[in-house]
């Protein structure tokens, strides 16, 4: 039990410390990353659901970032206060998400990755097409721009994402996305209604990914419509959870950590883009060698230590 | 010839075989009876180089077989006819054969033994260009059988070759075994048919549950009263 | 109005004939190994530039270099498979797929930066004194580019007919793909097949990305599309039918073709679109076998 207490304090410690962060520093730096980290816990926590616990490798997830970024930023360049602008462009991918979700999970395995996939192609080409001019904040929003309160939605969306991931890592829902994931035939024989369990999962899994848009939205200057549905926003999550340990709750943590910090240091070096490079050996040998991703290369950090006192 | 010492094998994280030793002489047909579940497909596999027994050791005229990947095994002259017949669906029946050739040594002795294997059954002749999958159960057993006879082997091991088949046919079937063994190859037979299988095999293991539970000359096994009671009742004849 | 129906089908034959070879290393991957290599264009893509290279620094013309690059090629896929994919090919069929999809993950990640690296991210494209140039039948333009590419795929398509048939080496192939436990009982080396499979399917997507770089532009971030653009052809020709995939390619290439008259820059969404009813309706394509 002490261990949990131990878990519990550390973790309202660090929550603690980022609360208080924009009050104690006012270099932007920090609270730009800080907040672009917060984002990628909201966003990787959100595929760690459906990729991680539910096991079904969902290469379309920039869809449902799309579709919350879409939906939030042009509802709040509307005039429609914040709260809502997020929660509809939250609601509007979980919409999309149930939409094909049932057609989507006809198919196993393979076609479900190329199908999910090849969806998030269409849509990424259809509004290129459509909303192909850029849309960028008003001047009197610009005049007003502040990393904080940005900084704290984020932190808010990434304390919601980890709390949702929690549940469910402690949850009936939780174990029976598990048996689906190690072996989906004999958890059929076991009783569980694989459809329900799936599109839950993807239900729980597009909303904070609507909201992780939504909150990009509002943070970008300027965005080109296009971009929202960029591939690149279905595989930096996929990195950060495999790398940071797919299926666990401090997985994607450590990764979007990792993935963060990694990324900037590299920009100072390499030339841009190299770090994707990085990033992709990475994500080979933890695939090869490490399938429990860096969480596991810290427990065994951890169990060395302890055993050296 | 063969010398099984000692071995365990495990199906991922579940024993299969305790301890199973087992030998057979150059020019034997060797049986292995046993009921469904109780590790005879396992000990054919491993013999043939498809699973490593995590203890012991496979001897084949003095090389670790255990050792050797499945391939090898087969150039070393042990061929295996699995329960599911091992055969290609959509290639012609005459390209089920040549595969079976593979190795060196089948390739270079593969008209001599076609035509061997055709002089047994005739039906594989006629057949040649159709799709393997299309063949009825009893021709599937004859092209399996054929195809391991391609490889040019020194032990012939058959996994159940009269499964699902009529009577007419698995005598058929017992019959070409009866020749292939007259002409020189060893024979490892699993079955469930007991009472065919001890009337042409010289000696025979009795395996349970992943172990080896008795084994003998068949006369006496035929004559023994637990054999007859667990398996000479259940003859499917 | 025939003139424009038929320069329309022609083209489309043009496009699906390569659609067709940038598909068919896939799917003999696919079929042989149960392996999906989702960086297969990324390969594409490095003999685009491997062509390339010959054709700038040692004027050698691309079609005449073709069989270097598919020697090449077909080096670096069996170094490739010995490093990172062998070990994902030990493993049982399904974590198989899995693992081998975020390995070519992986490498989608890798292989663009290390073009742009060794050849700037600047556009390039193969450009021998015919390109572009054409001749004329009844109205219709044929360039001698694209039937070029035509004439490879045809080629292509023969000689891996005949190779899968009529040699023992190709027939074990077939045989590793119907049923990988029967030939190994058959004494054959499954590890060594699977190499050499790798290898062909890697050598086979340099010779489309010769190909296509005679047509298209050079870039280091060309593969994924094509990636995509494969996967679609392997799926509609039904994952495993290795000779299927040529008139699915074809066949795509001239819905293409029609619909880009109607649909404009929603063509590539409506090919998508129908690969996806395709991929609901029949899952095994047209000619996969369930």
């Amino acid at each position: 039990m002490t261990g949990n207490w131990k878990r519990i304090s550390v973790g309202g410690g660090i929550l603690a410390l980022l609360v208080i962060l924009p009050l104690i520093t006012t270099r932007s730096d920090i609270l730009t990353w800080s907040c672009l980290t917060l984002q990628y816990i909201l966003l990787s926590q959100s595929w760690n659901i459906i990729g991680g616990y539910a096991g079904q490798v969902n290469l379309g997830h920039a869809a449902f970032f799309g579709l919350g970024a879409l939906t939030t930023r042009y509802l709040w360049l509307s005039a429609l206060p914040l709260p809502f602008a997020l929660l509809a462009g939250a609601l509007m991918a979980t919409a999309f998400a149930l939409l094909i979700g049932i057609p989507a999970f006809r198919l196993r395995g393979i076609y479900f990755v190329i199908g999910t996939l090849v969806l998030a192609e269409i849509l990424k080409v259809v509004v290129d097409t459509r909303l192909p001019v850029a849309s960028v904040l008003p001047a009197p929003i610009l005049a007003t721009y502040s990393v904080v309160p940005r900084y704290y939605i984020s932190l808010i969306g990434a304390v919601l994402a980890v709390a949702t991931v929690y549940g469910i890592h402690h949850s009936k829902l939780g174990l029976g996305l598990i048996a689906i994931r190690e072996n989906e035939d004999a958890a059929k024989t076991s009783g569980v209604n694989i459809l329900k369990y799936k599109l839950v999962a993807l239900a729980i899994s597009t909303f904070p990914a609507g909201l992780a848009g939504g909150i990009f939205a509002f943070y970008m200057i300027a965005i080109q419509p296009g971009y929202v549905f960029a591939p690149v926003w279905t595989f930096d999550p996929v990195i950060i959870v495999f790398i940071g340990g797919i299926g666990t709750i401090i997985g994607p943590l450590i990764g979007s950590i990792f993935f963060v910090l990694l990324k900037q240091w590299m920009s100072l070096y390499l030339p841009g883009g190299f770090h994707l490079a990085v990033f992709g050996v990475l994500f080979i040998v933890v695939v090869l060698y490490l399938p429990n991703g860096l969480v596991e290369v810290i427990r065994r950090h951890t169990k060395l230590i302890k055993t050296f006192g | 010839m063969l010398e099984v010492s000692n071995i365990d094998v495990y199906h991922g994280d579940l024993k299969a075989l305790w301890n199973i030793s087992l030998n057979l002489n150059e020019g034997e047909i060797v049986a292995l009876i046993g009921s469904n579940g109780a590790g005879k497909s396992t000990l054919l596999e491993t013999i043939a180089g498809l699973l490593i027994p995590a203890t012991g050791r496979v001897l084949f005229n003095g090389v670790r077989l255990d050792k050797e990947p499945s391939q090898r095994v087969v150039q070393l002259g042990v061929s295996l006819v699995p329960e599911d017949r091992g055969i290609f669906p959509y290639m012609s029946v005459l390209e089920n054969l040549e595969l079976g050739a593979f190795n060196k040594r089948g390739r270079r002795l593969k008209d001599e033994t076609l035509k061997f294997v055709y002089g047994l059954f005739p039906i594989l002749k006629d057949r040649g260009s159709q799709p393997a999958g299309t063949l009825s159960g009893g021709e599937q057993q004859m092209l399996a059988i054929g195809k391991g006879l391609l490889s040019k082997p020194k032990l012939l091991m058959l996994d159940e070759p009269s499964m699902g088949l009529a009577p007419l046919v698995t005598r058929n079937i017992f019959e070409a075994i009866y020749q292939i063994n007259r002409i020189g190859v060893s024979i490892l037979l699993v079955e469930q048919n007991v009472r065919i299988t001890l009337s042409i095999a010289s000696r025979a293991y009795i395996i349970e549950n992943g172990r080896i539970v008795h084994h003998g000359d068949s006369k006496n096994l035929l004559n023994d009263e637990q054999v007859r009671h667990a398996y000479l009742g259940t003859i499917d004849i | 109005m025939f003139e424009f129906l038929a320069q329309t089908f022609v083209n489309g034959i043009n496009v699906g004939a390569l659609y067709g070879l940038a598909a068919v290393g896939l799917s003999l991957i696919f079929g042989v190994m149960r392996i999906l290599n989702v960086a297969h264009g990324e390969f594409l893509m490095i003999g685009g530039y491997v062509g390339f290279w010959l054709f700038t620094l040692y004027g050698l013309d691309p079609f005449i270099g073709l069989p270097l690059v598919v020697i090449f090629l077909f080096l670096f896929g069996a170094a490739f498979y010995k490093v990172v994919f062998a070990r994902v090919a030990k493993f049982h069929e399904e974590l198989r797929l899995k693992n081998s999809l975020l390995i070519g993950f992986g490498l989608y990640l890798i292989f663009p930066q290390i073009a742009m690296l060794l050849w700037t991210p600047d556009e390039r494209a193969i450009s021998p004194v015919y390109s572009g140039k054409a001749f004329d039948i009844l109205g219709i333009r044929f360039g001698y580019v694209p039937l070029g590419g035509v004439l490879v795929a045809l080629i292509v398509i023969i000689g891996l007919q005949l190779f899968l048939t009529q040699t023992y080496f190709g027939k074990s192939l077939r045989g590793t793909a119907e049923n990988w436990k029967a030939a190994k009982l058959s004494g054959i080396d499954i590890d060594r097949t699977f190499m050499i499979t790798f290898a062909l399917g890697i050598s086979l997507a340099g010779l489309a990305g010769v190909i296509i770089s005679l047509i298209q532009e050079l870039t280091p971030v060309m593969g994924m599309p094509w990636t995509l653009k494969a996967l679609i052809v392997v799926v509609l020709a039904g994952m495993g039918s290795i000779g299927g995939v040529f008139i699915a390619g074809l066949i795509l290439g001239i819905v293409e073709a029609v619909s880009a008259i109607f649909m404009g820059p929603y063509t590539i969404a409506i090919g998508m679109l129908i690969f996806l009813i395709i991929l609901m309706v029949r899952p095994q394509g047209l000619f996969g076998r369930t």
